[in-house]
């Protein structure tokens, strides 16, 4: 008799656990379409924001690529057409320039090598005297990661 | 005969009633245990109208739309938490995908811009030396000031209008006529980027004082 009171109140329980599975199956299921769909909605959202950060990025440090160049062919051609300050701060950006890490985005060193640029090439135009800049010129917020 | 619960629970009364009705006692025992096996059917029957047997149509449809409401509710929230942790399981590999399509595009189209600049900036004397042909300076003169009149901006859109289209020329591979329009119109898949990179490519290639690495950094 104790026997089947015991029964009787596993069996019940019993209900209420197959009750809690489903919702936890119900639960589940969601979860992993979701997931599945999130995989591919996400990557395809954080590509666009890829594309936009690598454009800019690319877009600045090929810039300093292409004034360093003509900087360098410059001093090649008349070394005394700048001074020995703005040619060390020419060839530390020409090294920052080949430091940075154009395949891996998620490197630390990225920022660094940014912000070391900025700094160098606003001091470079600063003594120059020239005012190199153009509209929608990438701002540190936006090449942040 | 083995003991029941009935004959536990109501032994009680039984005795109560075999003072009262000796003569029934007998009769009201089997009553008791014949009432108790009739509640387990009862019980069953219970059990068994939730699997749905019962004859009450509009009962088993309430239940029914009760399950689904909350199969639905279920299946919602494990559908949002699973978006949710999927979009963050794919989004750095998303971002470093769309990165590395563009870094290099970005790269050409910023040294066309630096070129540009720098060249535009220097004292004359020197860009004198560099370019020697006035007309040739004028050149990079005239390609600065188209290049400078995009913004980053306008580039990116310009861009994007780029990849659109390659989606777009992707999409179409399998059918006849594209293959053809490209076969007409050679190099009218150059677009204002591209076409102001390969200028100043072929301008900086004349000037041999100007030595600018085009390759693409590692």
């Amino acid at each position: 008799m104790a026997s089947q009171s015991q029964d009787e109140s596993t069996s019940i329980q019993d209900i209420f656990d197959a009750a809690l599975n489903l919702e936890d199956t119900h639960y589940k299921s969601g979860y992993d379409e979701g997931f599945s769909d999130g995989l591919l909605t996400g990557k395809d959202e954080a590509r666009y924001v890829g594309l936009k950060s690598g454009f800019e990025t690319g877009e600045e440090l090929g810039f300093y690529r292409g004034c360093i160049d003509v900087w360098n062919s410059a001093i090649k051609i008349d070394p005394l057409c700048f001074s020995t300050r703005v040619q060390k701060s020419i060839k530390q950006m020409d090294e920052l320039v080949s430091k940075y890490p154009f395949n891996d985005p998620e490197n630390e060193l990225a920022t660094d090598v940014v912000e070391g640029l900025r700094l160098k090439f606003k001091a470079v135009c600063a003594t120059l005297n020239v005012k190199l800049e153009y509209d929608g010129y990438p701002k540190s917020s936006d090449v942040g990661f | 005969m083995t003991t029941s619960i009935a004959d536990e629970l109501y032994s009680e009364i039984l005795e109560q009633s075999n003072g009262e009705m000796n003569s029934k006692s007998t009769s009201l025992a089997n009553h008791f245990n014949s009432s108790d096996s009739h509640e387990d059917e009862l019980w069953n029957e219970d059990g068994l109208s939730w699997n749905g047997s019962n004859n009450d149509s509009e009962k088993e449809s309430d239940l029914d739309r009760e399950w689904q409401r909350r199969r639905d509710q279920f299946h919602t929230i494990g559908y949002r938490d699973g978006l949710i942790a999927g979009k963050e399981a794919s989004a750095q590999k998303g971002f470093n995908t769309g990165f590395s399509e563009s870094v290099f595009v970005g790269y050409k189209w910023g040294l066309v811009r630096g070129v540009g600049s720098a060249l535009a900036c220097l004292p004359v004397a020197v860009s004198k030396r560099l370019v020697e042909s006035e007309e040739k300076r004028n050149k990079y003169l005239h390609l600065h000031e188209s290049v400078n009149g995009l913004s980053t901006s306008d580039a990116l859109k310009l861009f994007h209008d780029d990849i659109s289209k390659s989606v777009e020329k992707q999409n179409d591979q399998p059918m006849p006529t594209s293959d053809k329009e490209e076969e007409h119109t050679p190099g009218s898949s150059d677009t204002l980027l591209v076409t102001y990179y390969k200028d100043m490519q072929a301008l900086i290639l004349e000037s041999p004082a100007l030595e600018v690495d085009f390759e693409i950094p590692k």
